[in-house]
């Protein structure tokens, strides 16, 4: 890796970091209330109150993994640390997905939903998650960097 | 005779000259990852990540996709109705009402079923338990697991909890019977041969027994009561671990550790995974289908004949005052007995009728979990054990479920909920 | 038979001792000492075999109340196999202890343990020929991750007690063993 790459990183993901412990505090936040939607943004937990909080302590715990390897980010272990961080924001946002998808697919009057519907289901607002996926994504380039 | 000092430096220095060399290999990423998937601090997280990936997409593939989304529609609009209508008989028939509809008083006046729940039916809500339900959440429970053994995870998930465990007297290890035990407690109670003595395998047999819930179980109740799975898992997971303390303090024997093959991380192949998803779903249909269909008629009959009601009214006072749940649930009780998801789906249909409290429906849906293991589960059991052996078990039972049960009501009551 | 496990103080030791035994650990004072040591079963090929975790030495020349009671109990124990626990990343001092045990006539297995620090700091440790100049099982093992001990369990039975003269000559000879 280098210096130039290093630092980068090390900016990025102290920076993505901060964002994935603020979206953590606001989901746990969130599980306690009624939830908000702020924007695009939606943290009501509406189709599943059950994960909320769960969905919160991932993102805590992949912001914090993500600010304890920002230190001497090129070496190898620190770097695990960031990639452990973002595929953990996958599993949590593949699974937000994998949600849409499942609730896309059959229709409200009829077997298979119409295109339109099928459609909606994917429209904004987006869970924190998805938004963590989509930053989270530039460590791809330091695994492949890595290997 | 024995070398000086000197000499064995000479020795020791001669021999690491030639075995160890320096700067040859460095950690990779994947040794990394993996050494963080151990070690407590970051493991911890991680296997919460884990498992809140595993049930969402069982909640999500099960749930809503497959039954939700397709299977209530099948059965409710289209199967139901259409046996209504062309099955022969009527309503007031005896086998009509044991294979399609045994219908509900509604206003003094006995109506025909809507919903699939309700119908009692062999071939309407039996059915529907098995292909509607039980189906699903088995094939994403059993795909899901089979991902995460072969990518290595299972091992690394056993060595993690192994200090957690070692306090019950269980290893890590026994995360593996557990685990498997929420997809079909039958291969969860063979998966516990390679424990090593009788003393391990008698209790995790008996704790896989009563509290872990199966997957046909977890995803009927998902079904019927999505909001409360929290509280029962944790009622079962503070069982599990309670009357393991217990057990290992009464259970004569040892327990020694059992020596893991911890292999590197590797990336599941699609073959090995549909080969193995193939062979465990096909395992379930054998022995689920033909117990289900059974338990239908058993229940079925009972009703018919009279006899339901008869044990109801025998049953009903220690029901109501020990574990606090009305004479009804008798019928779900003698269903758990061949199958605990169908059990669940009798529960369901009461439910719908409005004779129960929510923390009755909590209560019952926990007895319906702990009170004995489903008849496949059991059958193999006395396979495995002796007969003293049986016997334990069945007083572990026993003594379980009337404590643990009382114990539930006896919180309701102080909670002012019961 | 009993197993005895031994190694320097700090090499992972107690960590180690938890993958091999069970939940059922005793804890015991040496007697007429303050010296704690831990005992358990394991399971060794249906049988049920006693572990002691011998409390940490550098060395068989006691200096301290620790390696009084270690070589104490080795001494107590002449038919135990010895599971020498090294620290792979310092493997000189670690051998020093081993090559003392086996020189006392104890079948012995060596672990390599956290080979995974080890293979950190970029060394690199031939296990193959380090077996062959022994002549005793090497297995290296990573305590905290569980990797290894399934190999290290199935070598115990193939320990046996090895000449001093004979490792000294796979390693080239007392001369040469001098001039270097």
């Amino acid at each position: 890796m280098k210096e130039g790459e290093e630092k980068f990183g090390q900016i990025y993901f102290a920076v993505l970091g901060v964002v994935a412990l603020a979206f953590g505090v606001a989901e746990l936040i969130a599980s306690a209330g009624e939830g908000f939607t702020w924007g695009i943004l939606d943290s009501s937990g509406a189709s599943d109150p059950m994960f909320l909080p769960w969905k919160a302590i991932i993102l805590l715990a992949a912001g914090l993994f993500y600010l304890s390897s920002v230190n001497n980010f090129a070496e190898v272990h620190q770097l695990a640390k960031a990639v452990m961080a973002s595929i953990m924001i996958w599993i949590v946002a593949g699974m937000a997905i994998w949600a849409r998808i499942a609730s896309s697919i059959p229709g409200e009057e009829t077997w298979f939903n119409n295109l339109e519907g099928f459609l909606a289901s994917y429209a904004p607002p987006y869970c924190p998650e998805m938004f963590l996926l989509l930053f989270s994504l530039v460590i791809v380039y330091y695994i492949l960097k890595e290997e | 005779m024995p070398l000086s000092v000197d000499a064995r430096w000479d020795l020791i220095d001669k021999i690491s000259k030639q075995t160890v060399e320096f700067g040859a290999r460095k950690h990779t990423l994947k040794d990394a990852i993996a050494e963080l998937t151990v070690k407590p601090l970051t493991g911890i997280p991680v296997a919460i990540a884990v498992i809140y990936g595993f049930w969402s997409f069982f909640c999500d593939f099960a749930g809503t996709l497959f039954t939700d989304g397709f299977m209530v529609r099948l059965f409710d609009e289209h199967w139901l109705p259409w046996l209504q209508s062309v099955f022969p008989g009527g309503l007031k028939n005896p086998f009509y009402a044991l294979m399609v509809d045994a219908g509900h008083i509604e206003g003094g006046v006995l109506v025909a079923s809507d919903n699939c729940f309700e119908a009692f039916g062999v071939l309407t809500s039996g059915f529907f338990v098995v292909f509607g339900v039980v189906l699903w959440a088995v094939l994403a429970f059993y795909l899901m697991f089979a991902i995460l053994e072969d990518a290595g995870y299972l091992p690394r998930l056993a060595v993690l909890v192994d200090t957690v465990l070692h306090k019950i007297g269980l290893h890590g290890y026994a995360i593996v019977p557990t685990f498997l035990s929420l997809g079909c407690n039958v291969p969860g109670v063979t998966a516990t041969r390679p424990l090593e003595t009788r003393k391990q395998r008698f209790m995790m047999m008996t704790l896989l027994a009563i509290f872990v819930p199966c997957g046909a179980q977890i995803g009927i109740m998902q079904d019927l009561v999505p909001e409360m799975m929290g509280w029962i898992f944790l009622t079962l997971a503070i069982g599990y671990l309670g009357f393991g303390f217990i057990l290992n303090k009464i259970v004569p024997g040892k327990s020694p550790e059992l020596i893991m093959d911890v292999p590197p991380y590797q990336m599941p192949t699609l073959r090995n995974i549909v080969r193995k998803l193939w062979i465990r779903t096909s395992r379930f249909l054998i022995v689920a289908v033909p117990f289900v269909l059974l338990g239908s008629i058993i229940v079925g009959l009972m009703y018919l004949t009279g006899a339901m009601d008869w044990l109801a009214a025998v049953l009903g006072p220690l029901l109501m005052g020990w574990f606090g749940v009305p004479s009804e649930t008798v019928a779900p009780l003698i269903a758990g007995f061949l199958r605990k998801d169908l059990a669940v789906g009798i529960l369901g249909g009461l439910m719908e009728q409005g004779i129960m409290t929510t923390f009755q429906v909590f209560t019952s849906v926990i007895l319906l979990c702990i009170y004995f293991p489903c008849l496949a589960t059991f059958a193999l059991m006395l396979k495995e054990e002796n007969g003293k052996e049986i016997l334990g078990s069945l007083a572990s039972l026993v003594a379980m479920v009337f404590v643990y049960g009382g114990l539930i009501h006896l919180v309701g009551i102080m909670l002012g909920v019961a | 038979m009993k197993i005895l496990l031994m190694g320097h103080p700090n090499v992972g030791k107690s960590v180690f001792f938890n993958r091999l035994t069970g939940a059922k650990v005793l804890e015991s004072n040496y007697p007429g000492t303050t010296v704690d040591f831990m005992k358990g079963w394991m399971r060794l090929e249906g049988e049920d075999v006693e572990l002691i975790d011998v409390p940490g030495a550098f060395s068989l020349e006691p200096k301290d109340r620790a390696e009084e009671v270690a070589v104490k109990m080795l001494a107590e124990n002449k038919d135990s196999v010895i599971v020498c626990v090294l620290d792979a990343s310092k493997i000189e001092r670690g051998l020093y202890l081993a090559l003392e045990i086996i020189e006392k006539g104890y079948p012995a297995v060596v672990a390599l343990n956290m080979w995974d620090v080890a293979e950190d700091k970029n060394i690199r440790i031939d296990v193959e020929k380090l077996e062959r100049i022994l002549g005793v099982p090497v297995v290296p093992t990573t305590a905290i991750s569980g990797e290894g001990f399934k190999e290290l369990v199935s070598k115990i039975k193939e320990a046996a007690p090895v000449k001093i003269e004979k490792i000294i000559e796979s390693a080239g000879g007392r001369e040469s063993a001098a001039v270097s």
